[in-house]
């Protein structure tokens, strides 16, 4: 599906008394439906920003953002609660799990509010976590927690899967596996995964890479042959 | 913080967390203000009323005595060690009725000094008939100023043996030291207990002693009053007059005695001489009585007199009016022979006037008569000439015989003789033709020849002349006839006038007669009411007499009788009423500031404490910083415990200067509404309360922070760099009751897990919770408590509406009569005659006072008041085996059902009886107790002397309308209400109820700040977790229900706990803060246990309404960016 997502001139920017700060400076790009996209650049890019903003955590201060043909740009507050609600998935560097939940409490937290979840178990199940279901996250490893959050976003079945730095935290191996199961998820699931990274050298294993700098994309290039993590060494 | 970048840094912080620096500041600052506030209401309230006495110049030690006190005493008592100054004076109790009611007063002479009253309205009185009036009292409406009062003094003993007169002009109105409250004492006379008092010039009294002194001790006054140095003080100087009692008793019984044996002998010589007094009396009466009869008997016969001469008047009257009438028809008939006459007359007198004379016989045996008589005439002439003839010639003859013979003796013979010789012949011949009959006849034939000549024409004229003049004598004797008649008919008028006149008089004599009788039998009426009123007085003298001498012989017995005199050294505590309640009520202040304010503060360092605990964990990662810079633990520290610092100072300066002013002065000016009179309100600072509380906020709040910051330091600086290791999620106990569990939402069973794993959070919320719920509860509760006495007591105890008091003084009749109309009042519903009396009852060394209650009607009586458990609910009946006696009564003797307590009478002594039950009662003590029993245990029936009544409709209104109308009996003395007294409960308690809304002000404060600040720093702690949630696309509402859910649970958790709290605290304050004569309840109203509950939730509402706008604040990307 051609510009499941699309950004048109998206800007976003900061006043900080006189000066303004110009986080994202015009960003314009479209994504595929099922694609797995991966975004880089340097820290202070506007990576985050542009995530936060695709994610409905934060807003645009000018340019359009149309999401399966609904223009989110447009959206108020309480619409974009709805959007995060049942469109969209988020794994965090830190997880941000609730510590009081077990990891199966922590997805149902998700489940409790959309409309059409997954199951929660088998969710775990898939990502590997069939015995520690019951933990705590103060019991699981760094990425038993990762799992944990990306099974939560995943069991919400969202339209867009968003990664910022989700292998952040992480050690190599660890990190690559996390990796393996997000490709996976947009392989098997044919889901829309958009990881952010500082680490350029992900960029193989894309479908469509997109480059960016000073609050604009530099480059973004689709990668006709993708090649599976395990292949690809830092 | 020697160091410029910290320095600013701790400026910044002061600022930038502006609402957590002032959280602490005011929660410190309500802490402290209440602590300190409250605490400080007692030394206070002493301080108060001591400065109120003082000015006053209260007296510190009185001295009554049973027999008065004289100038002696005065002295000696000056001379006791340590006593400043004596005043001595005089008190009586009297009774008055003003408008309607009969009241008692308390009369006292004005000291010189001490115990100065203080002139509300008008002014002292000056002269000795004036007075000053106790000013609650005249507001109660009897009496006003410029009235006149008049005093009777309810004994057998005359008000003005005491005083110099019984009636007083008020003029004006005062409060006294002496009557600090609403309790004007009580007396012997009226219904027992003073309604107010008077105060009158020490002339006012007519009294040879002082009825009490007054003393005042030197250092006293510099001490404050309720305060163990006074009563120490005070009491040292009393025991010391304790020591000169017994000498000044004996003393003051002798000169008693003296004077009562003077006494004595005066009155029997009274007594003789009222005797032989009464004695002449008598007799002088008597005298009086007889004259009085005598008098009436004279007067009677003198009536009598008069009435017969009255008849005899009357008959001669009646006499004398024939006699007129007669003579009046005589009068007329003589008229007509008068005139007749008179008409003849004039015929004849006209015929003689005219010469002719009727020749008729009369004429001619007349003129035979006059001519016979004529005839005659001549002879005897003519004979009497001749025979004067004869005698002349006879004497010529003799004295010419004698000159003869005296010539012829002398012998003269010559010539002479012979002359003499031829005359004497001569002579003798003359005389012998003289005397011969010849000569004489023809002499008597010549004269006849001379008469027949003349006479017949003489004869004549003599006749007719004679004839006119008899008819003009007969016609002049007619004239008098004439006149005489005209003079008897003008007798015959003034007779007939005298007759009528006569007659008047007559009747008016009758009328005076008749008036005289009425007198009389008016006076023989009073003579027989003299005689019987005599024959009174004789006896009534006589039962005087008797009197008199049985009086003499019971002064004798009495003499005999006389006790010895008895001091009682009193100190204020015992002198003055209510003085010890107004200790009683600093104390009680004292015991609700150990509790309310402790608590108050107990909760209000807990949440500084946390949130200083919680600031110092905030900032772990710039405490890190610091340290990994190489900054010296105390510098980081230093911040931290300053911030603690000048907050802390800072709300316990406010605290203190606001809390110590402002409450004391709120409480000490409610206790006013108690003590009108007190004027004076004292609040100084108690540097002691304001230490203890700062030192206490300053220990609690520095402490959190040291302690924090200690356990922060400790950790390495890499350590406290990274996010401090969170929390362990764990099962909770729930789980494993897996069938709730299973059943609890998703998101509930997230709350519990979140409930239990903050648990320092669960335990401050709910004990801040609970605490202010607590507190509201017992404020509420207190109110309840106090409150509902009114209600519960004379809504489901006393039933009845009025009681009216009887008149003592009225005889049976007339109390039956005022029993009688009351039931006869179709407004009554019921009523009950019964016997009230107080009494004083004891078991072992507790004592008290009671009022003695025997119902004459049980059944009736048991309609007007419940006898019941106060928490068995158990109804009781009086029975003949024993009492039943209320419970606070109970609890001060110490006495269970079916215990024995001692009832002391002046007759019977002590009389022990069986306490049968004890039952609920709030107003007073009381014992009850059937007829029978009362019968069998004093001896006597009772004598009933008040009747309680129940309305139908049970109105104020109609209660008083039946009281008026009762009240016109003779029979009925007085009338209460019970909705009079619960008024006046209200008035007395309303003190009360605004330390409670202080209470609970205070509390519903704490509550919020408490609830403010405990959320505050649980949205904080737990921002990342809720903008995860946001995150994940939970909509506002679904956040703040999911924080909610918490607060609430926590809110109602603390709510059951602070009920709990609440209650604890309420009993134990409800004990320490009842008056003596008063029970409050120990219940708390399930209203009040919803209300604060209600209050505490709205709090729990409201701040979690702040709280929304705060969630909806927090910002997804900056929460979840990094770690802190």
């Amino acid at each position: 599906m051609e510009n499941f997502v699309k950004l048109h001139n998206i800007t976003k920017i900061y006043k900080m008394g006189e000066v303004e700060i110009r986080a994202v400076d015009g960003i314009d790009f479209s994504i595929h439906k099922g694609e797995f996209v991966v975004i880089v650049g340097p820290s202070g890019a506007g990576k985050t920003t542009v995530l936060n903003i695709l994610g409905g955590m934060d807003t645009a201060t000018s340019g359009s953002l149309v999401v399966d043909g609904e223009e989110i740009t447009k959206y108020s507050a309480r619409q974009l609660t709805g959007y995060r609600r049942e469109d969209i998935g988020f794994v965090f560097q830190f997880y941000n799990l609730v510590p009081n939940l077990t990891a199966l409490e922590n997805v149902e937290l998700a489940l409790q509010i959309c409309k059409d979840p997954l199951d929660a178990r088998t969710v775990l199940e898939e990502v590997g976590l069939t015995d520690r279901m019951d933990n705590f996250p103060a019991q699981l490893s760094g990425g038993e927690q990762q799992r944990v959050s990306i099974a939560r976003a995943l069991a919400k079945n969202p339209k867009l899967l968003l990664c910022d730095e989700p292998t952040g935290a992480l050690d190599y191996n660890t990190g690559k596996a996390i990796l393996k199961l997000l490709q996976d998820m947009c392989r098997e699931r044919g889901m829309t995964v958009i990881v952010i990274t500082h680490n350029s050298a992900l960029a193989p294993m894309a479908d469509r890479l997109i480059k960016i700098k000073n609050g604009r994309v530099s480059k973004m290039e689709i990668n006709e042959n993708p090649v599976s993590i395990d292949e690809i060494e830092w | 913080m020697n160091r410029k970048a910290l320095r600013k840094d701790f400026y910044m912080e002061v600022r930038r967390s502006l609402g957590r620096f002032l959280s602490i500041f005011f929660i410190v600052a309500i802490g402290v203000a209440f602590f300190s506030g409250i605490r400080s209401a007692e030394p206070d309230m002493r301080v108060s009323g001591d400065a109120y006495f003082d000015e006053k110049n209260l007296m510190d030690i009185q001295v009554v005595s049973t027999l008065g006190l004289t100038e002696d005493d005065v002295h000696a008592l000056e001379k006791v060690e340590g006593i400043e100054a004596v005043e001595g004076g005089y008190s009586a109790d009297a009774l008055c009725t003003g408008n309607e009611n009969e009241s008692v007063v308390h009369i006292s002479s004005i000291l010189p000094t001490m115990n100065k009253v203080q002139v509300e309205e008008g002014r002292l009185p000056k002269a000795a008939d004036e007075c000053a009036v106790d000013v609650d009292f005249l507001e109660a409406g009897e009496y006003k100023i410029g009235d006149k009062i008049t005093f009777r003094s309810g004994t057998e003993d005359a008000i003005t043996d005491t005083l110099q007169t019984d009636t007083f002009t008020i003029v004006g109105a005062v409060s006294s030291p002496c009557y600090i409250s609403f309790q004007r004492g009580s007396t012997t006379i009226g219904t027992g207990s003073v309604d107010g008092f008077v105060s009158v010039p020490a002339d006012s009294f007519d009294m040879d002693v002082y009825t009490e002194l007054y003393a005042s001790v030197e250092g006293a006054k510099a001490l404050t009053a309720f305060t163990s140095a006074y009563d120490d003080r005070v009491g040292e100087v009393t025991s010391r007059v304790e020591e000169i009692k017994e000498g000044r008793e004996a003393a003051r019984y002798q000169e008693v005695i003296d004077e009562a044996n003077s006494q004595l002998e005066e009155a029997k010589e009274e007594l003789e001489e009222a005797q032989s007094e009464a004695e002449e009396q008598l007799a002088e009466a008597e005298q009086e009585l007889e004259d009085g009869q005598s008098q009436i008997d004279s007067a009677k016969a003198e009536i009598e007199n008069s009435l017969n001469q009255l008849a005899a008047s009357e008959s001669e009257l009646t006499a004398k009016q024939g006699e007129i009438d007669s003579a009046k028809a005589e009068l007329v008939s003589r008229q007509s022979e008068l005139d007749a006459a008179k008409a003849a007359l004039e015929t004849q007198k006209t015929a003689l006037e005219a010469g002719n004379i009727t020749k008729d016989e009369t004429y001619q045996a007349a003129y035979q008569q006059g001519y016979n008589t004529a005839l005659l005439q001549a002879y005897e002439a003519a004979d009497a000439e001749l025979n004067t003839q004869a005698a002349r010639i006879e004497s010529v003859i003799t004295q010419l015989k004698e000159e003869i013979q005296a010539l012829e003796e002398a012998g003269d013979t010559g010539e002479k003789l012979e002359e003499l010789k031829t005359q004497l012949a001569v002579q003798e011949a003359a005389l012998a033709q003289i005397n011969s009959d010849a000569f004489r006849s023809t002499v008597k034939e010549q004269a006849k020849e001379e008469l027949d000549a003349a006479f017949p024409e003489q004869f004549h004229e003599q006749y007719r002349q004679q004839a006119l003049e008899q008819v003009n004598g007969y016609l002049s004797q007619l004239d008098t006839g004439q006149s005489q008649i005209d003079q008897a008919q003008a007798q015959l008028v003034s007779g007939q006038e005298q007759l009528d006149s006569g007659w008047a008089q007559i009747s008016q004599a009758k009328a005076q007669l008749a008036a005289a009788q009425e007198e009389i039998a008016e006076k023989e009426q009073e003579l027989i009411e003299g005689l019987s009123e005599y024959e009174q007085g004789k006896t009534e003298a006589e039962e005087q007499l008797t009197e008199g001498e049985k009086k003499i012989q019971e002064a004798e017995d009495e003499i005999g009788k006389i006790e010895h005199a008895k001091w009682y050294v009193n100190d204020r505590n015992d002198a003055i009423t209510d003085y010890s309640g107004y200790g009683d009520n600093a104390d009680r202040m004292r015991a609700i500031g150990e509790v309310f304010p402790v608590l108050f503060f107990l909760v209000a360092a807990l949440v500084s404490l946390t949130t200083m605990t919680r600031m110092v964990e905030e900032q772990r990662t710039l405490i890190g910083t610091l340290k990994a810079l190489g900054y010296e633990r105390h510098s980081i520290a230093g911040k931290y415990l300053g911030y603690a610092f000048l907050a802390t100072v800072g709300g316990c300066t406010a605290g203190v200067l606001i809390g110590e002013k402002i409450l004391p002065y709120i409480i000490i000016t409610a206790y006013g509404i108690m003590y009108t009179h007190m004027d004076i309100v004292l609040v100084p600072y108690n540097l002691s309360y304001a230490a203890a509380a700062s030192a206490a906020a300053l220990v609690c709040t520095m402490g959190a922070a040291f302690f924090s910051c200690f356990k922060e330091l400790r950790e390495q600086a890499a350590e406290l760099m990274r996010p401090p290791a969170p929390k362990q999620g764990k099962r909770v106990l729930l789980e494993r009751l897996t069938f709730i569990w299973k059943r609890l939402s998703f998101i509930w069973k997230a709350t519990v897990r979140n409930l239990v794993r903050y648990k320092k959070r669960f335990f401050m919320t709910v004990f801040g919770i609970g605490g202010s719920m607590a507190l509201l509860l017992v404020g509420f509760g207190l109110q309840d408590s106090i409150f509902n006495i009114g209600v519960l007591q004379y809504e489901k105890i006393q039933l009845y509406d009025g009681n009216v008091i009887l008149n003592e003084e009225a005889d049976a009749g007339e109390k039956q009569e005022v029993y009688d109309s009351l039931q006869a009042d179709s407004r009554t519903d019921r009523t009950a005659e019964n016997l009230l009396t107080q009494v004083k009852v004891h078991n072992g060394e507790n004592k008290g006072e009671v009022y003695l209650n025997v119902p004459e009607n049980t059944e009736d009586f048991s309609e007007l008041m419940v006898f019941e458990n106060r928490v068995t609910k158990e109804r009781y009946s009086l029975d003949n085996d024993g009492v039943i006696l209320t419970e606070k009564m109970a609890k001060t003797l110490d006495v269970e059902a079916g215990e024995t307590i001692e009832i002391q009478d002046d007759v019977k002594g002590e009389i022990p009886v069986k306490v049968e039950s004890i039952c609920e009662n709030y107003m007073g003590h009381y014992l009850y107790m059937t007829s029978e029993l009362y019968a069998k245990l004093y001896g006597k029936e009772p004598e009933y002397n008040a009747v309680y009544f129940k309305t139908q409709d049970g109105t104020t209104k109609q209660a008083q309308g039946i009281g008026e109308e009762i009240l016109e009996n003779p029979g009925a003395l007085s009338v209460s209400y019970t909705t009079d007294i619960e008024s006046q409960l209200d008035d007395m308690l309303g003190s009360l109820d605004i330390v409670i809304v202080v209470l609970v002000i205070s509390a519903g404060m704490l509550a919020f700040v408490v609830l403010y600040n405990l959320n505050n720093i649980n949205i904080t702690e737990r921002k990342r977790e809720l903008a995860t949630l946001k995150v994940l696309g939970f909509y506002d509402k679904e956040v703040s229900a999911y924080v909610y859910r918490e607060n609430i649970i926590l809110t109602v958790i603390g709510g059951i706990f602070g009920m709990i709290l609440g209650n604890i605290l309420h009993q134990f304050i409800i004990v320490t803060v009842e008056i003596e004569s008063v029970m409050f309840g120990r219940n708390i109203n399930i209203s009040s246990f919803i209300y604060s509950f209600l209050i505490t939730l709205a709090f729990s509402f409201f701040v979690n309404g702040v709280m929304y706008f705060k969630l909806r604040r927090i910002d997804m990307v900056e929460s979840l960016k990094s770690v802190e």
